[in-house]
């Protein structure tokens, strides 16, 4: 594992598109997972803003966010279907591998599980064309779907060859749902994982939850979590994940930070992880080895 | 109706039973027509207000494209469009788009016929077509050229057999999701391959009329441009020296090298137009009636 597994999130910097990219690549970064409205609000339009991102020569990690896309039926049903098709024809056009599809919130879904399973295999089928993944992702304060067993209990019974999870590891802290589980997933299943933390241990209720996620992450080391997420990656390294890392970190504080700044503490953060996962899978040294590695210090 | 008719045919929710043509695009349609007609087609009908041809051999029907408007800068031959038999060509569209395939804009014009179809690989179609047995859904669009045998033999009993799709790497299980869900196709166990070229996925039809056979881009060919298409038409003809001794006497050149070359088991064709080829294989397969 290193630096090159891990990605940024246009999400929590400050400032136009290209300052960005530029700044995720001048910490060291290889990849960025984008945020639509980063480039449909370029003030030149969507074109430039693909070009930009071709440019900076970062990797797509991803895009995202499609979301209350399951579960609907009749107009509203269809009308979501004409969006996730625009949100993966922008996905293509900018390289990006996968689109992030978040578990329903909306009160006119269905929570019936079959309907579910059939609109992500519609989903993904429409995605098989464009050769681009799906990841379905858990929310925390998803109406239904709100914990990582149960989006991936819906993505192994669609069984799809492009559809995924993703493991988003605020939701799960945010819920304090057992990584037991994290066993039972199929590695080459997981689309990708996103990483943050949060600085306090807990959240009341669901408006909590949600001002947490949305304003108030922090990346991997820098909370009150640090145990947990060491635990969860290792985890996730152990099933034999090797897929993408990207801090998906929403904080006020840092959209009012130089991007450099926010830039340093990402790749500090990414050294964190790698530290985590580096110390379940070095061998333990012997007294004897240590004391030779003590002597020729 | 009879006891076959009344049985439920799962496997084949669309009631597919063969290819009814296949469509090509192209901005040198003369040309591309001689490269036909040495294949042994024969140009039979003129679209009434485009430029589009209607070559057919026994039960082939190939439609060459030089609409400017669809065939934009196809250089060469592109193979573009698939028209399938199916039961109901309007069930079969509602059901694949609900599926998630995504629909094409209706190309028809006034009085011409509108064909259902969904986007396949690419910049390609695949469309549905009902309208095979009692009435031709050529006599609405098209104009039979007179003094012309409109059902010419084919040479060698030739018959479509399939088609080669180009994919990305490590792409063949997405693409077998999208013939099998969407379709109805099935994956054939591995070794099981026909013609000269064994290698990739076979897909068979739930009709077992035809197949598509997905490649994936040869190992350490990173540099090379490998873009998701259909590459080539594969015919079908139950005796392949037959048929190549035929057609070498028309004009056509067959590939013959060392590691490819024409035997009982199959041919390939040189690329014609900077690019297109054809692909013949020893067929168990009986013409679609």
């Amino acid at each position: 594992m290193n630096l090159d597994h891990f990605g940024m999130d246009t999400i929590t910097l400050a400032g136009p598109l290209e300052a960005k990219l530029r700044a995720i690549r001048a910490a060291g970064f290889t990849q960025v997972m984008l945020m639509a409205r980063d480039l449909v609000g370029h003030p030149a339009g969507f074109a430039a803003a693909v070009a930009e991102v071709k440019a900076s020569g970062l990797r797509v990690t991803g895009f995202q966010v499609m979301r209350d896309f399951e579960g609907l039926s009749g107009p509203l049903h269809d009308y979501k279907v004409d969006i996730v098709k625009s949100m993966l024809q922008m996905a293509k056009a900018v390289s990006a591998p996968m689109l992030l599809v978040c578990s329903s919130t909306s009160s006119m879904a269905t929570g019936e599980r079959a309907a579910l399973v059939r609109d992500l295999q519609a989903l993904a089928m429409l995605a098989v064309p464009l050769g681009i993944k799906v990841g379905y992702e858990a929310l925390s304060w998803g109406r239904f779907v709100n914990e990582y067993p149960q989006s991936w209990e819906i993505v192994a019974e669609a069984d799809r060859a492009n559809l995924g999870i993703v493991v988003d590891s605020f939701h799960i802290l945010a819920n304090r749902t057992s990584f037991e589980h994290i066993d039972e997933i199929d590695s080459a299943k997981i689309a990708l994982v996103q990483l943050s933390d949060f600085m306090w241990r807990d959240i009341e209720n669901a408006e909590h939850r949600i001002e947490t996620a949305r304003h108030l992450r922090v990346f991997p080391g820098e909370g009150v979590h640090s145990h947990e997420l060491a635990d969860l990656v290792r985890r996730l390294d152990r099933i034999g994940y090797r897929g993408d890392y990207s801090f998906e970190v929403f904080n006020d504080d840092y959209q009012q930070m130089p991007l450099d700044l926010v830039g340093r503490r990402a790749r500090d953060s990414a050294k964190w992880v790698t530290d985590q996962v580096l110390r379940r899978s070095l061998p333990v040294r012997g007294p004897g080895v240590a004391a030779h590695a003590a002597q020729s210090r | 109706m009879n006891s076959r008719e009344s049985l439920p045919q799962p496997l084949n929710p669309l009631g597919i039973d063969g290819i009814e043509f296949v469509e090509y695009a192209t901005r040198e349609p003369l040309k591309f027509g001689a490269v036909l007609e040495m294949l042994g087609f024969v140009l039979v009908a003129r679209h009434r207000s485009r430029e589009v041809l209607l070559y057919r051999q026994g039960q082939m029907n190939v439609i060459v494209n030089a609409d400017a408007g669809i065939a934009g800068d196809s250089q060469p031959p592109t193979l573009m469009a698939l028209a399938l038999r199916v039961r109901d060509a309007s069930f079969a569209y509602k059901h694949t788009v609900e599926l998630g395939a995504w629909p094409i804009p209706t190309r028809a014009g006034a009085m011409e016929l509108n064909i259902p179809g969904i986007h396949a690989v690419g910049e390609t179609i695949i469309y549905f077509v009902d309208r095979y047995q009692d009435f031709s859904i050529y006599d609405v669009d098209f104009k039979f050229l007179p003094g012309v045998d409109h059902a010419p033999k084919a040479v060698a009993n030739m018959h479509f057999f399939g088609v080669v799709q180009a994919i990305g790497s490590g792409r063949s299980a997405d693409w077998l999701d999208f013939y099998d869900h969407l379709l109805g196709f099935r994956n054939l166990p591995k070794g099981e391959y026909f013609g000269i070229l064994p290698k990739g996925t076979l897909l068979e039809s739930p009709c077992k009329k035809f197949y598509i056979q997905l490649i994936e881009p040869p190992e350490g060919s990173d540099d090379v441009v490998w873009d998701e298409e259909w590459l080539r038409l594969g015919i079908g003809t139950p005796d392949v020296l037959a048929a190549t001794k035929e057609l070498r006497e028309r004009g056509v050149v067959f590939v013959d090298r060392e590691n490819l070359h024409t035997s009982e088991r199959g041919a390939l064709t040189q690329f014609y137009l900077n690019g297109v080829a054809f692909e013949f294989v020893h067929s168990h397969l009986q013409p679609v009636r």
